[in-house]
């Protein structure tokens, strides 16, 4: 099973070179959304990839230590870093040189190899804190093989005449036959592997919680009484954001049927803010490694793939997210599904509504949640997709029909296998 | 449970005015603001609010956001209050996406409310018994309004019989009800919070939804109440006054129905090897795409014939009879825009509680011929559609999050290529992409291809429907 992983780059931008970073980027994000670009797709481990500009605009609140403008550049990959690293500088060499020339310490012209561009990535390279992967081990080539196959059996289905009196067993098995006798599905004699719910991690972890628990109860008392009393109630809502920076994030959504989120966040001063901070992406980290690898984060059934990362000292955070749907329905999703698991994290950033217990309040002080949320986003530059018309439930979908294909069905399974088309 | 002030709510948003034969709209532009106001302060009194009694006409008022400013409610803070969707109008590039409308449908060639059309202000609705006495009506109107209005087009909307629309089915039969509006409770997870629909109160969230205040004064203040939320000017101290309290919003779209390419479209899907259609299995595929018979009786409990008459039956739920689409196929439009207790994959518990927070107030009619379709007789006389309207108290989440995310994505629930087949098509949806319709059966599932488009836009608006007091207010700034 190939794994997944994030990657994130933050590097400096020349101030004399700021516009012709953006333009160069608006270009690159034109021939995206004409479907004129060709280039990522050569990229065999690039799932998810964008390019954003953070500047002291992009921070809604008083950043917590002074910011200059950063390139933000991330991706979701297949396997190993050094691999993905050489790829992109070999692949991209065009888009690397004319992006990164804006940025401080890039090599020049004469010095530039595949060594040192690569040098260059990984000295601006930031950790990841908290990292969701909606179908894990899924390589891109795999999600592209398994939608080819899907698609194939589907026709195949479809341009057949079924006699009424055929079982779902029996219409299971021609299926079989017929992907058997192409060769150009060879590739799914191989079971995929899936990786299941770790249960004896979740245990583990649910006992050390129940020890916890009088400790536990003390913290969340502490930050009760001494700073979420103390907090303001936030009255900003939707209709009062600034027009000009919503329409620049709306311009770049809806253009296919997934999107992208980028936000970024200052935390609250003080140590027991930045520790509770981290208890919750511990927490995250924990879930999204070993429960939720089924498609779903706290419970929320169309996002790719996720991230928080802290940076800046452990001062700000940001948060990455490609999604299925559009924006009012994934924030609305964030409250109904897992209000809980965002307010306790995002309670420890300035200005984020009002909460109780780090639980209640928050997110799903609704109005005042979409605000926070928007005012906090950031417009993204470059974001590519490779599979933009597969959701994350067609993905995994995908590979359950490719494995239950080489599966001996009872009738009972061979109707659920194809109700899967 | 808070009471209403029913006697502030225009009366459309709780009533939906069926013994009604006739339904005017009035799209006006101000041509002079002061005598426009002067018309607003009088006519407040003659709106029909919820506790009007039963009348032979009735008249509601909405204003557009370029209405405001037209009407001299122009201050930049002030405006800024009202939600984003209303200030923008319909048409937007953005919302365009969201919306659909494309192709035939793109807002450059609406008949109203497009960049090419004359700029629309206000929308006068005027509800007569009969035409002759909505007509009569609105000619004593106009002379009240003249010179302040002018027309700039007019939509002659009416129930047609039993309740159907031009495609021949039995529409609104699930309707939210807002509690605490003197309507008997429906039941059925039907029984809404106000805030859902009524500015000023609480939604489903148990918050207030976002709703304008008055921050710059203007106009005669002591029409206005407190808002709710207490938000106070910071230097001063003193509440913000509530310009949106029993006020809503209004959604209002013309849309052109093909009832013959419709009915034509089902027919071919039936077609043998001889060359013959099967008028009942079109009609059973129709049903399917729509998730009840043309009577109105419901897949869920009648999967096989539609059982005839007149249904309003509303009390089924999906998960315990039906949870694999088998009865009613999980990309029909009733099942997407109303999912009830199967709510994505949520419990349905959970789903219930989900759904109740993406409903719509529908008040539509249709326009036309009084032409119902059906599969042997689908060849109205001339242009035949829907006004479609609904009343929400936040476009974004409940109008437009059930046309895009329910409707027009065809990544509904698990599916791959299923738009709404009757109002999520796109008329050109790209080259390699096919739309589809997907029947699950008990083996193999049955696929309708090549989804068409039958319905067209032809205009709209996002109108403020303001209470009773404020639109006396608006005559006063």
């Amino acid at each position: 099973m190939i794994k997944q992983h994030p990657l994130i780059i933050l590097s400096p931008v020349k101030k004399d070179k700021l516009e012709t970073l953006d333009k160069r980027l608006s270009v690159i994000r034109e021939n995206l959304q004409q479907g004129t670009e060709t280039e990522f797709k050569k990229v065999s481990t690039l799932h998810y990839g964008r390019w954003v500009i953070l500047s002291r605009e992009s921070f809604r609140d008083e950043p917590a230590v002074p910011v200059g403008t950063r390139l933000i550049f991330s991706t979701n990959f297949d396997g190993d870093k050094e691999t993905h690293l050489t790829e992109l500088v070999t692949v991209l060499t065009k888009y690397i040189d004319d992006i990164y020339e804006c940025c401080e310490g890039y090599p020049e012209p004469g010095a530039r190899t595949t060594e040192s561009r690569k040098n260059y990535l990984k000295k601006y390279m930031v950790k990841t804190s908290a990292f969701f992967n909606g179908a894990p081990g899924r390589s891109v080539s795999q999600i592209h093989q398994e939608e080819s196959l899907r698609e194939y059996i589907w026709k195949y289905i479809n341009t057949n005449k079924w006699d009424e009196k055929t079982t779902a067993v029996e219409i299971h098995k021609a299926i079989k036959k017929e992907i058997d006798l192409n060769p150009e599905f060879e590739w799914s004699k191989q079971k995929a592997e899936v990786q299941g719910i770790k249960w004896f991690k979740i245990i583990s972890y649910g006992l050390l919680l129940l020890i916890l628990i009088p400790i536990i109860i003390i913290w969340a008392l502490y930050i009760f009484i001494f700073h979420e009393l103390w907090n303001k109630k936030e009255t900003l809502t939707l209709s009062q954001l600034d027009d000009k920076k919503v329409n620049e994030l709306k311009k770049v959504e809806d253009l296919f049927p997934q999107n992208q989120f980028t936000q970024v966040a200052v935390l609250k001063p003080g140590l027991v803010r930045n520790i509770n901070f981290r208890i919750w992406m511990l927490r995250t980290s924990v879930l999204a490694n070993n429960v939720f690898v089924h498609g779903k984060l706290l419970n929320i059934p169309t996002i790719h793939f996720a991230r928080w990362v802290l940076f800046d000292n452990n001062k700000h955070v940001l948060f990455f997210s490609n999604f299925d749907g559009n924006w009012q329905q994934y924030l609305g999703d964030f409250i109904d599904q897992s209000g809980w698991g965002l307010t306790g994290i995002f309670s420890n950033t300035m200005n984020f509504p009002k909460t109780k217990f780090m639980i209640t309040g928050g997110a799903y002080d609704e109005e005042h949640f979409l605000a926070w949320s928007r005012s906090t986003q950031v417009p993204t530059q470059v974001w590519y997709c490779p599979y933009p018309h597969l959701s994350i439930k067609n993905i995994n979908n995908n590979t359950k029909i490719r494995n239950e294909l080489r599966m001996n069905l009872n009738e009972e399974q061979a109707k659920i296998f194809l109700k899967r088309f | 449970m808070t009471a209403l002030e029913l006697s502030e709510i225009q009366a459309y948003l709780i009533k939906d005015y069926k013994e009604m034969g006739s339904s005017k709209y009035y799209l006006m532009q101000v041509k002079d603001a002061t005598a426009a106001k002067k018309f607003l302060a009088s006519v407040a009194d003659s709106i029909t609010h919820a506790n009007t009694p039963i009348n032979e006409t009735y008249l509601n008022i909405g204003v557009t956001s370029k209405g405001l400013m037209a009407l001299g409610y122009n201050n930049e803070e002030n405006l800024h209050t009202f939600s984003r969707e209303f200030r923008e109008g319909m048409v937007t590039p953005h919302r365009q996406r969201l919306l659909g409308d494309f192709d035939s449908s793109d807002p450059s060639k609406w008949q109203w409310g497009g960049p090419a059309n004359e700029r629309v202000d206000l929308i006068l609705m005027v509800f007569g018994k009969n035409d002759t006495i909505a007509e009569n009506y609105f000619q004593s109107l106009k002379q009240k309004f003249e010179p302040g209005f002018s027309v700039v087009h007019v939509l002659n909307g009416k129930p047609l019989p039993n309740d159907r629309e031009h495609f021949g089915f039995r529409d609104g039969i699930s309707q939210p009800v807002i509690k605490g509006s003197n309507i008997a409770p429906a039941g059925n997870n039907n029984d809404i919070n106000p805030g859902e629909f009524v500015l000023g109160y609480k939604n489903e969230y148990n918050i207030y939804p976002d709703a304008p205040l008055l921050k710059v004064p203007q106009g005669n203040l002591e029409l206005l109440a407190d808002n709710p939320d207490r938000y106070e000017d910071k230097e001063t101290g003193k509440t913000f006054k509530d310009i949106g309290r029993n006020g809503t919003y209004f959604v209002l779209r013309q849309l052109e129905q093909n009832v013959d390419g419709y009915w034509s479209f089902l027919k071919k899907q039936t077609i043998d090897e001889h060359g013959n259609t099967n008028n009942k299995e079109a009609t059973k595929i129709a049903a399917k795409l729509i998730g009840r018979w043309p009577s109105g009786a419901p897949l869920i409990d009648y999967p096989d014939n539609d059982p005839g008459g007149n249904s309003d039956d509303n009390s089924f739920s999906y998960i315990k009879k039906d949870k694999d689409g088998e009865k009613c196929p999980f990309g029909s439009h009733i099942r997407r825009t109303n999912p009830r207790d199967h709510f994505e994959e949520s419990p349905p518990g959970v789903s219930l509680k989900l759904t109740r927070r993406h409903r719509i107030m529908r008040r539509v009619r249709s326009y036309g011929e009084d032409f119902i379709g059906s599969v042997e007789n689908h060849k109205p006389n001339g242009e035949v559609g829907l006004l479609f309207g609904c009343f929400n108290a936040n476009i974004s989440k409940q109008f437009e999050f059930i046309q895009y995310t329910w409707a027009n994505s065809p990544k509904f629930k698990k599916l791959y290529d299923d738009p709404d087949p009757i109002i999520g098509v796109r008329e050109k949806p790209g080259s390699g992409v096919n739309q589809v319709f997907t029947i699950p059966q008990k083996t193999v599932n049955k696929v309708i291809p090549d989804l068409q488009r039958f319905v067209t836009v032809k205009g709209g608006a996002y109108f403020f429907f303001p209470s009773v007091s404020v639109l006396k207010f608006l005559g006063t700034i």
